[in-house]
């Protein structure tokens, strides 16, 4: 077995910058600001070759779950989640919630980004919103 | 999904119609699963996968009762290099490929309607058992071809599994589908199984021990997973009128469709917003109208099972059902042998073996042929294959 790893295109590299920042940066287009996961070289909307980095705001609904009973990595010791998010951008991003989890179905469930060191590398994780609104009241 | 007015049966319908009954299957062989799998489980490697295709080529030449200097056409299997297999069965063609069992079905049609070859061997052999293929993990198996295999690695999602339960979840939540419900799936292909000399897991199983099994990547168990195991397919396919010059008995390839969803392919969004749907409903426009038959002149469907949940996928996106009514049709109308449509007559992936589509092709003609024995589908007269790997929905129907 060995440690899970990012790929790691000219495109991707940029972004695991901004996750080390703790703020998750993605592409948009120039031209048609469609927001592009994972980074590419083109938008597949319009075409253009042309893209600045922009910050998400963090925020998006569960769309799907699941849970992983047997091991592949390392570095990943079931049983864990993956959770599909759609970002409030449009984008479909993978990532693990953290903390507490719904009770019953997780889709529809709000989530926050949030991040977290993990086999050495800085990687992005998502909260129930709910919940870190309740932390923010309590503190 | 027939052509919808009569006046309009000369341009687009003639395009349609094509590759209809132009080719035929004229031989079939495989390599001894249950044999094999035994020596591999006791430490043993039987074959490479160049051994595997070889001998499965063989025993489909003297099924076709051709000699080999009468193939002129040579399509391998994904995982040996076209050169070497071409070589190693002495077979100088003048048209040659490499493609999965679908595609190369298809692009053997295609290379007989284009006069580019008239007996065309397909070859495939595998040892993924033996040689420790992984499709979980670090360099899982078709992590080249799509990025979505291994993209996700980071959070620890990998395996073709978890992808599938991931469309699964949310298919469960949009349609209502039980995990009860796909539970038919095992069971009624592990009957087939079970009359099935061929396969490797012929024991058969109840819907509680399904329910109690373990989880692999939940809500998906270990009986919705595939069987990994070595061994080799091939077919041998021929011009029509050839065909019926080889043997009194081929099965014509009455239509071919193909419809692919790349768009958001990586971040699932084919599996998650669109469960594959409009990619099945393009092919199977395209594979009926080419037949001129529809889902009810179906005796029997054979669906890519590398997961359970391909079966209601297809049931649906085919047209076999209704949309959403996938769960009822397998616990009410049924889908097995004994009861309904009758679907992976072999046991499939999920019990005979995972020969990555090819076993299904080769069960497809002998169902045909009736060759089949105690799961032999009665008047058999056409079956349709399918298959949505990744969102390629692409389909086949095989007839008398």
């Amino acid at each position: 077995m060995a440690n899970s790893k990012p790929v790691m295109s000219m495109y991707d590299a940029p972004m695991w910058e901004s996750i080390g920042r703790h703020r998750l940066e993605l592409q948009t287009c120039s031209r048609c600001a469609r927001f592009r996961y994972p980074p590419a070289p083109i938008c597949a909307n319009c075409l253009s070759l042309d893209y600045r980095w922009h910050p998400i705001a963090g925020r998006g609904t569960i769309l799907s779950w699941v849970i992983f009973h047997r091991q592949y990595f390392d570095d990943h010791v079931p049983p864990y989640n993956v959770v599909a998010v759609q970002i409030e951008e449009g984008p479909i991003i993978l990532s693990n919630l953290v903390g507490p989890v719904p009770e019953g179905s997780w889709i529809g469930a709000e989530v926050e980004f949030c991040y977290g060191e993990h086999a050495g590398r800085m990687q992005h994780q998502v909260r129930l919103r709910e919940h870190s609104s309740i932390a923010a009241e309590s503190a | 999904m027939r052509p919808t007015s009569a006046n309009d049966q000369s341009g687009a319908e003639m395009r349609d119609r094509n590759l209809a009954k132009v080719a035929a299957v004229v031989g079939v062989g495989h390599t001894d699963w249950t044999a094999d799998h035994g020596r591999v489980r006791a430490g043993e490697k039987p074959h490479d996968s160049y051994g595997y295709a070889a001998i499965a080529f063989t025993r489909a030449l003297e099924d076709a009762g051709l000699h080999r200097d009468q193939v002129d056409g040579l399509i391998v299997g994904p995982t040996t290099a076209y050169e070497r297999v071409g070589e190693l069965l002495g077979i100088d063609a003048r048209w040659g490929g490499q493609a999965d069992a679908m595609l190369a079905v298809i692009q053997a049609c295609m290379a007989i309607k284009a006069g580019l070859a008239e007996v065309v061997a397909l070859v495939y052999g595998n040892d993924q058992r033996s040689a420790s293929a992984r499709y979980g993990g670090a360099d899982p198996v078709g992590g080249g071809a799509f990025l979505s295999y291994v993209y996700h690695a980071p959070w620890g999602f990998t395996s073709q599994g978890a992808l599938y339960a991931m469309m699964f979840r949310r298919y469960m939540a949009v349609t209502g589908i039980t995990e009860a419900d796909l539970g038919q799936v095992a069971v009624a292909q592990r009957l087939a199984a079970s009359r099935n000399p061929n396969a490797i897991m012929q024991k058969r199983i109840t819907l509680d021990e399904y329910l109690s099994s373990a989880y692999v990547c939940e809500p998906l168990h270990l009986f919705d997973y595939c069987l990994i195991n070595d061994g080799g397919v091939a077919l041998i396919i021929a011009e029509s009128s050839r065909a019926r010059r080889i043997r009194l008995d081929p099965v014509y390839i009455h239509g071919v469709g193909r419809s692919d969803l790349n768009h958001g392919a990586t971040s699932l969004e084919p599996r998650l917003f669109d469960f594959y749907r409009p990619a099945q409903a393009q092919s199977a426009e395209q594979v009926f109208n080419m037949a001129g038959v529809g889902p009810a002149d179906m005796d029997v469907l054979q669906v890519y099972d590398s997961f359970s949940c391909h079966i209601p996928l297809a049931l649906e996106g085919y047209g076999y059902c209704k949309i959403g009514d996938a769960g009822r049709f397998m616990r009410e109308d049924g889908i097995s042998l004994d009861k309904g449509l009758p679907i992976n007559t072999s046991g499939g992936h999920l019990s005979e073996s995972y020969m990555q589509g090819w076993n299904h092709q080769i069960e497809s003609v002998r169902q045909l042929r009736r060759e089949c024995g105690e799961r032999q589908v009665a008047n058999c007269r056409y079956v349709h294959y399918s298959s949505d790997v990744a969102g390629k929905a692409v389909s086949i129907i095989y007839g008398r």
